[in-house]
């Protein structure tokens, strides 16, 4: 860009920026020059400027948006209040029997898995920690049985 | 008493800073917000209009202050709160018109389905008004955002300059810029 085109750029960047000024400040803006250009943008500023005529918001108008703001922002408060944590409808076990009877079967499960190794604890070990025997595992495995089985029924429900 | 108390209460809300509201809100003191809302309601509702569509106008700002109210907490001052909502007002218009495009492309969207949706205006000046609002959402970002910080805000161009940490001249040569993409877009 030479010195003159960055002169004229300059100039018309200028005289847009006045036009918009004067328009926006509701004065009928004088017909610019005779360059072709601006001539051009100065109509897509009037268009805008016809098309968003100033309007403000008056104060009534300004109050009842403030006043629908809180009534909903209450609403949601008390939504957000009467809703119980996800947690809370989980450990729900008149809601979620399921729940309750699966936390079991993991118990069992637990229980089963911890004393796998005396299952196969050859008898008469002299090996310390061999107090459990197998009866605890047959305890335990029958228990899960009977749950599975009281799941399986109420599901069938 | 009370009254009188209130009324210097509102009296000194007014004159207060944002960040000293915002802190005032922040420890329970509800009337605080009421004072920020009635100051920077008119430049979120004149930035919205220009770039949503008329019937949508008041709901998509009463999104932005709910939104502005759920996360005063983490407004850390690290600008100014008309910054900050003017940011929030940004990515508020952009959800605004991505929850749009999920249901229907707005770009496609036939105009006279949205004059239809809007009574009490004719239905040229409303063409017209989404037309240019349709062209203002297409330009790039920089452009968009100097047309609307002088004619929704109605900022001098000294004060874009000082917002933007531009010199006037650079600040007039990019309105100048904006206006051509858009009577560009406008003409195609």
């Amino acid at each position: 860009m030479t010195m003159d085109q960055r002169d004229e750029s300059t100039q018309q960047d200028n005289e847009l920026a006045d036009f918009v000024d004067r328009l926006l400040d509701g004065k009928t803006p004088p017909a610019s020059s005779t360059d072709e250009e601006l001539v051009g943008l100065e109509k897509t500023l009037l268009r805008l400027s016809d098309t968003f005529p100033p309007e403000t918001l008056d104060e009534a108008k300004s109050k009842q948006m403030l006043t629908r703001l809180k009534a909903r922002m209450r609403r949601e408060e008390e939504k957000k209040a009467a809703k119980p944590s996800f947690w809370a409808r989980l450990f729900d076990l008149q809601a979620n029997p399921q729940v309750g009877l699966l936390i079991a079967v993991a118990v069992v499960v637990v229980l089963v898995v911890i004393n796998v190794p005396a299952v196969f604890q050859p008898v008469g070990s002299t090996l310390s920690g061999t107090a459990s025997s197998g009866g605890s595992m047959y305890v335990g495995l029958g228990i899960l049985v009977l749950l599975f089985i009281g799941y399986w029924v109420s599901r069938k429900k | 008493m009370t009254t009188n108390y209130m009324q210097n209460n509102l009296i000194s809300l007014q004159d207060a800073s944002d960040e000293l509201l915002i802190q005032k809100y922040l420890n329970g003191e509800r009337d605080a917000f009421d004072a920020l809302y009635h100051r920077h309601l008119p430049k979120v509702y004149k930035r919205v209009r220009y770039v949503v569509p008329p019937n949508e106008v008041e709901d998509v700002t009463q999104e932005i202050f709910i939104a502005a109210l759920k996360s005063l907490s983490s407004f850390r001052g690290d600008s100014k709160f008309g910054t900050w909502l003017r940011t929030l007002t940004n990515h508020k218009v952009a959800e605004f018109y991505r929850k749009r495009t999920r249901k229907q492309e707005p770009q496609l969207a036939p105009l006279s389905d949205a004059i239809a949706q809007v009574a009490g205006s004719t239905s040229q000046s409303l063409e017209d008004r989404i037309f240019l609002q349709r062209a203002l959402l297409n330009l790039p970002e920089n452009y968009q955002e100097i047309l609307l910080l002088r004619f929704a805000e109605d900022l001098q161009f000294n004060e874009i300059a000082e917002l933007t940490n531009q010199n006037l001249e650079a600040t007039k040569s990019l309105f100048r810029r904006a206006v051509t993409a858009l009577r560009n877009h406008l003409e195609k």
